[in-house]
């Protein structure tokens, strides 16, 4: 499963994350979308408090974000599991006059480091980042989002589709305005 | 000292700002109003084994649902009983015993207290039967909803609920073997009062079309306007939804198919929703089969979104915050593979990162804002849209009216000031 991507490589992911971050904070969500597969799903935990297990004191998987996480594949509830139709729906929503939690529209700065290749299998890589995203808000607020992204990647003649996105935010308890940002 | 009989008028067609902010008027609202109605804890699929429990919330205070080894449902608050923290920290979990981090005093998951650490060391030996977790006085539970009360002498549930029954049955009772909690509530913390999502969730449908117009194409609205009623069954209690043509199309009526996981989650989802449909009218009787919900509210802050399959609870926590619980809820015999997709008729566009709810959230936000200001106390809130439109309706039971008028709003206030009244005459 895992994988040591090559410098050119590496380099290839990192400008492919830098220009998506741009395209992000520039509000130029629809040629954000052309980085996007027709596929793709796009998922946000939902993030818990779990019970320790005493069975399972003195192991790793003990205090796992794993545990921490109702994801997809749950019976719990995610805080978001997306279609590309959900992110047109998202996408096309900014351009319009009546977006009102978005108006004045979203500042947003974003940091994207920690890129890692995970594993390759044909045209699929599974890559990790992790974001610090800053969000201003008028009234003096502005708001941090840290997580990390658990992408699924397509690989297309050395350019990339986003294919599968799972953000794991780092909230205990959610005092943020939205968590409906593109991550 | 601000009295309530200047806050609210008398037909309560006006609001004063004060309502939403003063810390006093809190005060009142948490003895007057949540000392002593019946209050959501949550859903007993959360708790089906001896051993489960899960948190929830009487307003402030933190109580733990559980399920008893003797397979009984118990609510006890969450505070131990020698210096007062929390023992249970998980959001769920199964478990024999709770043990309080500091000096490890451990109570049952009935709540009683099982073992003192420091006892064996001294020769007085406490009364552990007295000792236990403080008990939630009132619990009862109806159709799989668990309330609590902290006023021993409360009305029954059944009674306390009355005629919503009728309209909370229109949904439970659709499902052969009725309804589930999906996970953990979602939970987020506002800069809102408690009382404003719970007006919205009460019968605030037209805002719809101004709010959501980014989303909401108004001749959606439009219908949903035009076959829409409004009714309270008793002030507080209310519901609106959509009274479906006798010959509509199984698909148009069929609660699920309009969110997006109905919409588009494949074929083995829409045939369970429309064999749903196809024996609503036996189950629930063929008026209630043509109902299509929209929202309903249960006083004090209960809320659920039929068509966004969602409960709600709004937590208040003092008059400038709010923790906002949802839950989605799918029919308990679906397959896993079905329940998966129709939470998402949920989350698609409710929840902290949903795309109609965020409008929501922000315009609860700004409501609290425009409430403290200063200078404007002489122009209390206008809730007189509609007064005196509403009427009983021959099949509906309560009062019945379109979805333009405000009258749930006026009946939620009359009752939330003659309440707080009592309380601050002493009554
Ligand atoms: S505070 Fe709980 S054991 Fe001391
Ligand atoms: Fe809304």
């Amino acid at each position: 499963m895992s994988a040591t991507a090559s410098p050119v490589q590496q380099r290839a992911l990192e400008a492919f994350y830098y220009r998506e971050a741009r395209l992000l904070d520039n509000r130029q969500y629809r040629q954000w979308l052309e980085l996007v597969s027709e596929d793709i799903r796009y998922l946000l935990p939902a993030r818990v408090n779990v019970q320790v297990d005493n069975r399972q004191r003195g192991e790793e998987h003990m205090i796992s974000v794993e545990r921490e996480l109702e994801g997809a594949d749950s019976m719990g509830c995610p805080i978001r599991e997306e279609t590309y139709m959900h992110l047109m729906l998202r996408v096309e929503r900014a351009y319009k006059i009546n977006s009102w939690s978005e108006n004045p529209p979203a500042r947003t700065r974003r940091i994207v480091g920690n890129v890692e290749l995970m594993a390759r299998g044909g045209d699929e890589l599974s890559v990790l980042s992790n974001f610090h995203l800053h969000y201003a808000r008028p009234g003096g607020d502005s708001f941090l989002y840290s997580g990390q992204r658990r992408d699924l990647l397509l690989e297309n003649a050395g350019d990339f589709r986003l294919r599968r996105r799972e953000v794991i935010l780092d909230y205990a308890d959610i005092s943020l305005p939205t968590l409906g940002l593109l991550f | 000292m601000l009295r309530i009989s200047e806050l609210v008028n008398s037909d309560a067609s006006l609001i004063s700002r004060r309502c939403w902010t003063d810390q006093a008027v809190y005060d009142l609202e948490v003895r007057g109003i949540f000392g002593r109605a019946w209050l959501f804890l949550g859903h007993e699929s959360q708790i089906r084994r001896a051993g489960d429990f899960v948190q929830a919330y009487m307003c402030e205070t933190p109580i733990i649902l559980s399920r008893g080894a003797d397979l009984r449902i118990h609510a006890n608050i969450n505070s131990c009983s020698h210096r007062g923290l929390p023992v249970c920290r998980a959001d769920h979990g199964n478990t024999r015993r709770f043990i309080c981090p500091y000096h490890n005093w451990s109570y049952t998951v009935e709540g009683e207290l099982s073992t003192i650490p420091q006892e064996n060391a001294l020769a007085g030996k406490p009364d552990k039967s007295k000792l236990g977790l403080k008990r939630v006085p009132r619990l009862e539970s109806w159709r799989g909803l668990i309330f609590g009360s902290f006023d021993p002498d409360i009305i029954p549930l059944e009674e306390y609920l009355g005629d919503m029954r009728f309209y909370l049955d229109a949904f439970l009772g659709r499902f052969p073997a009725g309804i589930e909690f999906m996970g953990a509530p979602h939970r987020w913390v506002l800069d809102a009062n408690w009382k404003l999502p719970v007006e919205n969730q009460l019968g605030d449908v037209n805002h719809g079309a101004f709010l959501h117009s980014a989303i909401i194409p108004r001749e959606a609205q439009d219908l949903i306007e035009e076959l829409g009623y409004s009714v309270v069954t008793r002030p507080g209690h209310g519901a609106t939804f959509r009274l479906m043509p006798v010959d509509a199309p199984v698909d148009e009526v069929a609660w699920g198919m309009e969110g997006m996981g109905g919409m588009f989650g494949g074929a083995e989802v829409q045939e369970y929703l429309r064999d749903v449909q196809a024996n609503a009218a036996e189950r629930v009787g063929p008026l209630r089969a043509r109902m299509k919900g929209l929202t309903y509210g249960v006083y004090p802050n209960l809320s659920f979104l039929w068509s966004n399959a969602s409960f709600k609870v709004s937590h208040p926590r003092g008059p400038g915050k709010v923790e906002y619980w949802s839950w989605a809820v799918v029919p308990a015999d679906a397959p896993d593979a079905v329940k998966r997709v129709l939470r998402t008729n949920y989350s698609s566009f409710f929840g902290p990162g949903g795309i109609l709810e965020q409008e929501d959230s922000e315009v609860w936000v700004q409501q609290f804002k425009g409430s403290n200001i200063d200078f404007a106390d002489d122009r209390p809130y206008f809730y007189g849209l509609g007064l005196g439109e509403e009427a009983p309706h021959p099949q509906l039971p309560g009062l019945v009216s379109v979805t333009a008028n405000e009258f749930y709003a006026r009946q939620f206030f009359s009752r939330w000031r003659d309440e707080l009244q009592a309380v601050e005459s002493g009554v």
